[in-house]
């Protein structure tokens, strides 16, 4: 899931259930907030637009009140909104405006070539309209009142290289003419917004911070762009939000799954016990190496392993025959044991399952009752610590 | 910790391009340590003289054997102190804001793990620790150095890297600006008869191949040193030349149970065979 973030977009917290996935977004209207724990299982489950369509009018279309899907495939973008919610699409040429309470089912549109993507749900006057942020996200399942895709604070930066990067802060500001054009993805004629103060404003490098405050309605598309062409530093809410494209690296955590812990060398608590069929009894709370004269390499001061010598007098066993240690990732919790190369190979049998040959150099988990054949007699059980 | 009987032979050579050998070695057992100094006059000699310097402490105020890897890392620690603090002074006496002092260090001494005797190797720079079992020479130790990361990386080959333009160029070291963490190898003594622990002016100018002939037909760990070294210099001498050699004495070899001799010698017994 390193590439959650792959594909950012921009949504404004609101009453509705968007659910996005990489190639489309749903959204539910908040009475059908019992589906949507289902809608993400599908869509985290890989599930297509069609499918997730399928799921959401399945027990009649009058138990949706409202919702919109947009999705794309080979070039061609398809919304489908139904209720208080409009969808506007824009290409190169036009920009497409679909109100679902226009329609008593639904209203569809299929466009190729869409460079951008607004879903705004249509609600009473938010007296917060003003102070609302867009915020990014990648995949996953956010309350929303609108969703961009590019992201609203991108957009400037992204799809529009020259008449709108700022030239540097030195530029003398009056003399252009309207400092915020809006950016092409929405038709030019449509005027200079009358709401962007023109040559009073501070240098472009940090244009209108004021826009948003004397708009007069949160659905004028016309001011709605020339917000997005700006991206405020009014709009900063602690200071440290960075305007403009986002830098991936910021996001790069350490290797291994997010949200888990990266498994240290040595755990606190052993996972396992080993019981060796010489009587030793070894407590897997860090890497143990087995064979008949295991040798440890590369390790660090801190992290010692554990070696047992096992006796194998007709050499079946190899110097250094495997390794058990504690799992990391979706083995978080258990003991996995590796045959490392061993001539004469290791045999496991876990409960409830046929015996297998270990392959070399792959790690395998070991339930609790495992056990583990060495050769020349010499067996392992695995047991809860 | 059970006795351990232990010959051991070094030898160092300053080489024939160096004015000055800036390799350390210690052969205090059962401590021993080979450490290459770099910086110069007044900066690697000193910083692999404290290397030794703190082993042999060790060696003589004796450590806990089962707690082998912390003794070491501390000694570790206490070296890269030392360093830093002579950097220090070496600058403030005017030395120039381009001095440098470090050194490489390999370490081998017995400890105990699970009630037996082991060798405990330690490892920080490019200095190597071979093992010679049954007449095969094999390198434990892994190098701290870009060739030995490119060859990991898969970017060039064994071959290639004694040729590498960058084939000194070490990627850990004592006396550097950040603290490193050396690697650490426990073997059983039976996996590691004879022990040679060198710096890069013996593994640089002969090859493995020829390491190991040295070693399998020189008995006294002795004469194993001084001939290893004498034949890196031969070779070129570009650079200081040490070797330690530590054999241990008195193991019973682990004969494996050989069913198929013992039944051919029943035959021999019976006449069966000539």
């Amino acid at each position: 899931m390193s590439d959650a973030l792959h594909r950012p977009r921009s949504y404004r917290p609101g009453e509705w259930y968007a659910v996005l996935a990489p190639s489309f977004v749903v959204a539910v209207a908040p009475s059908a907030s019992s589906r949507v724990a289902g809608l993400w299982e599908l869509v985290d489950g890989g599930a297509s637009a069609d499918d997730v369509l399928d799921a959401l009018v399945s027990a009649g279309l009058r138990q949706v009140a409202g919702f919109v899907l947009v999705s794309e495939s080979d070039g061609l973008t398809r919304a489908i909104v139904r209720g208080d919610v409009t969808c506007s699409l824009t290409t190169a040429a036009e920009t497409v405006e679909l109100e679902g309470a226009a329609a008593t089912t639904w209203v569809e549109r299929s466009l190729p070539g869409v460079e951008a993507v607004s879903v705004r749900v249509v609600a009473a006057a938010d007296p917060h309209e003003s102070e609302a942020v867009d915020l990014v996200i990648g995949e996953g399942l956010v309350r929303v009142a609108r969703l961009d895709d590019p992201p609203r604070a991108a957009q400037p930066t992204a799809t529009q290289p020259p008449p709108h990067l700022p030239p540097p802060p030195a530029g003398p500001p009056p003399t252009s003419p309207p400092p915020t054009s809006p950016p092409p993805t929405s038709p030019p004629p449509t005027g200079p917004p009358p709401t962007s103060p023109p040559p009073s404003s501070p240098p472009p490098s940090s244009p209108p911070a004021a826009p948003a405050p004397v708009e007069p309605s949160p659905m004028d598309d016309a001011s709605d762009t020339a917000r997005t062409a700006a991206p405020s530093p009014g709009h900063d809410h602690d200071g440290l939000t960075r305007s403009g494209s986002w830098d991936a690296a910021a996001f790069a955590g350490p290797p291994g799954i997010p949200g888990q812990a990266f498994a240290p060398d040595v755990v606190a608590t052993p996972v396992a016990v080993l019981h060796f069929s010489h009587g030793e009894s070894v407590e897997v709370d860090r890497l143990v190496l087995v064979g008949r004269a295991p040798e440890a390499r590369r390790f660090t001061a801190s992290e010692q392993p554990r070696l047992v010598t096992v006796t194998s007098p007709h050499h079946e066993i190899s110097s250094t025959h495997l390794e058990i240690r504690p799992g990391s990732g979706a083995d978080h919790g258990t003991a996995v044991v590796t045959d490392l190369g061993s001539t004469n190979g290791t045999v496991l049998v876990q409960p409830g399952l046929p015996s297998e040959a270990l392959q070399p150099g792959i790690p395998v988990q070991l339930i609790p009752g495992a056990l583990l054949d060495l050769g020349d007699g010499v067996s392992i059980q695995v047991m809860n610590p | 910790m059970k006795q351990v009987e232990l010959h051991h032979g070094a030898a160092s050579d300053v080489g024939r391009v160096r004015e000055i050998n800036e390799d350390a070695f210690l052969a205090a057992p059962p401590v021993f340590v080979v450490a290459d100094g770099m910086g110069g006059h007044d900066g690697g000699d000193v910083a692999s003289q404290i290397v030794v310097e703190e082993f042999a402490r060790l060696a003589d105020q004796g450590y806990d054997p089962a707690r082998g890897a912390e003794e070491v890392a501390r000694t570790f620690d206490e070296c890269q102190r030392r360093i830093e603090r002579f950097g220090l002074e070496q600058r403030a006496a005017g030395a120039g804001a381009s001095f440098h002092s470090g050194t490489t260090a390999v370490v081998a001494l017995l400890v105990e793990e699970s009630g037996q005797p082991k060798w405990l190797l330690a490892n920080l720079g490019d200095s190597r620790i071979y093992r010679f079992v049954e007449g095969a020479l094999e390198q434990v130790s892994v190098d701290h150095s870009v060739v030995q990361e490119l060859v990991d990386a898969g970017a060039i080959t064994e071959a290639d890297a004694a040729h590498h333009p960058e084939r000194h160029v070490v990627t850990r070291a004592l006396g550097g600006l950040d603290p490193v963490e050396a690697d650490y190898f426990l073997l059983p003594l039976p996996a590691a008869e004879r022990l040679v622990l060198c710096s890069d002016g013996v593994s640089g100018m002969i090859d493995d191949l020829e390491i190991g002939a040295i070693l399998a037909r020189t008995a006294d760990p002795r004469d194993a040193a001084d001939q290893v070294v004498a034949a890196a210099v031969a070779a070129g001498g570009r650079d200081n030349a040490t070797a330690v050699v530590i054999d241990v004495v008195g193991l019973a070899p682990d004969h494996p149970y050989d069913s198929e001799r013992q039944r051919e010698s029943l035959e021999q017994k019976l006449g069966a065979l000539p």
